[in-house]
């Protein structure tokens, strides 16, 4: 028992801090909501003022789904201060999405997409 | 027991919820956390396949992207965003309180959550009965329902045989009969994608709300300790990642 609680004891005083602050949580909080106000924003700025490329506008918005995504996952889902298998199995997730986006487009373009309208509707 | 000091009774001593095959209350809940991971990696999944299709339909329709999206209900969508990140707080509030274990901020913490939980699912369902009601010629759901003012439908947003995409250029005879059927093909397929996945999204919400309720009849019957508090924190999970898919909804068919 007493190795156990040697284990137990070093565990809790590891290198990573077990706990994440309540202050840390409501300045997650406000940089979301900047961020949301800022995807917006870039939305309508593009509709109603200038007039940006298409790929541009889906760079900016996804780049901002992002920052909000790693926001959550490191904070409030507390994977900054997981174990490492947790945060391989976190950062997998998003590896296996990037492998089904990337090869399955990668041959949707290879093979000519979009398909040339053809004689029947 | 007697002799060990309160620090390490607080960080050893367990209750009955430590299960044989665990030796210490942290292996128990590494275990549970890896094992709601290793689920929410499968949801990912899942909605991956949703993204997928999106990926592949908007790179082959971008203007019937850009018009169908201009027809779904941007500022209510951006409310419910607002409430999602705002709950999706609240649950990392309440995960807090149950750590600290402060039993009347926990149960506050989770009853904001359901609140806001389900404000979203009605400003949905809400959004949802618009463009029923459009498709059954009424102008908004109210009118709809008192079967007031109803006349001949000219937009219908739901896909299936109904489906009929407002014409902005006023002229639908002539000899472009296959290029509008392509379009509307496209705009088709965004409605088809929109309810899709914003449908799933609503039944993980509809699951999220039954896991926070389970988690609050918990906390109201003393189940949890600064010492267990695992249901908490991997229920958090759940409810973290349903904010997360919605982080991307949002975007992806309200500001297209």
């Amino acid at each position: 028992m007493a190795e156990q609680h040697a284990h137990a004891h070093a565990h809790h005083h590891g290198e990573k801090h077990t706990h994440i602050s309540r202050g840390t949580y409501y300045r997650v909080f406000a940089a979301l909501m900047v961020l949301m106000v800022l995807t917006v924003a870039a939305w309508w700025v593009e509709k109603n003022l200038l007039e940006i490329p298409g790929w541009l506008a889906v760079t900016i918005a996804m780049s901002i789904a992002i920052a909000k995504t790693v926001l959550i996952v490191l904070y409030f889902m507390h994977v900054k201060i997981s174990s490492r298998m947790t945060q391989v199995y976190a950062a997998g997730a998003f590896v296996w999405l990037i492998i089904l986006f990337v090869i399955t487009m990668g041959d949707y373009v290879a093979r000519g997409w979009p398909p040339q309208a053809g004689p029947l509707p | 027991m007697a002799t060990i000091t309160h620090e390490e009774a607080h960080a050893h001593t367990h209750g009955p919820e430590l299960q044989h095959q665990f030796e210490t209350p942290e292996q128990q809940k590494e275990a549970a956390t890896l094992g709601m991971w290793a689920f929410l990696v499968t949801e990912i999944m899942l909605f991956g396949g949703i993204f997928m299709a999106y990926i592949a339909y908007r790179w082959a329709f971008p203007e019937a992207w850009e018009e169908s999206a201009a027809l779904l209900n941007t500022p209510l969508a951006t409310v419910n965003t607002v409430v999602l990140l705002v709950s999706s707080l609240t649950v990392a509030l309440a995960v807090n309180a149950a750590e600290e274990g402060r039993k009347r901020r926990l149960i506050t913490m989770l009853v904001l959550t359901i609140v806001l939980g389900v404000t979203f699912l009605v400003i949905k369902g809400y959004e949802y009965s618009e463009k029923f009601a459009h498709c059954a010629g009424a102008k908004d759901p109210i009118s709809w329902i008192t079967g007031s003012d109803l006349h001949e439908s000219h937009e219908c947003l739901v896909p299936g045989r109904g489906f009929m995409f407002p014409d902005e250029h006023g002229s639908t005879s002539g000899g472009h009969g296959a290029a509008k059927t392509a379009t509307q093909s496209g705009h088709q397929l965004f409605f088809l994608l929109y309810f899709s996945a914003t449908g799933l999204h609503a039944i993980h919400m509809i699951i999220g709300l039954g896991v926070m309720t389970t988690i609050l009849v918990m906390a109201l019957r003393d189940r949890f300790s600064p010492t267990y508090f695992t249901p908490v924190e991997i229920g958090g999970l759940y409810w973290h990642l349903i904010d997360i898919i919605w982080v991307f909804l949002f975007p992806l068919f309200y500001l297209v």
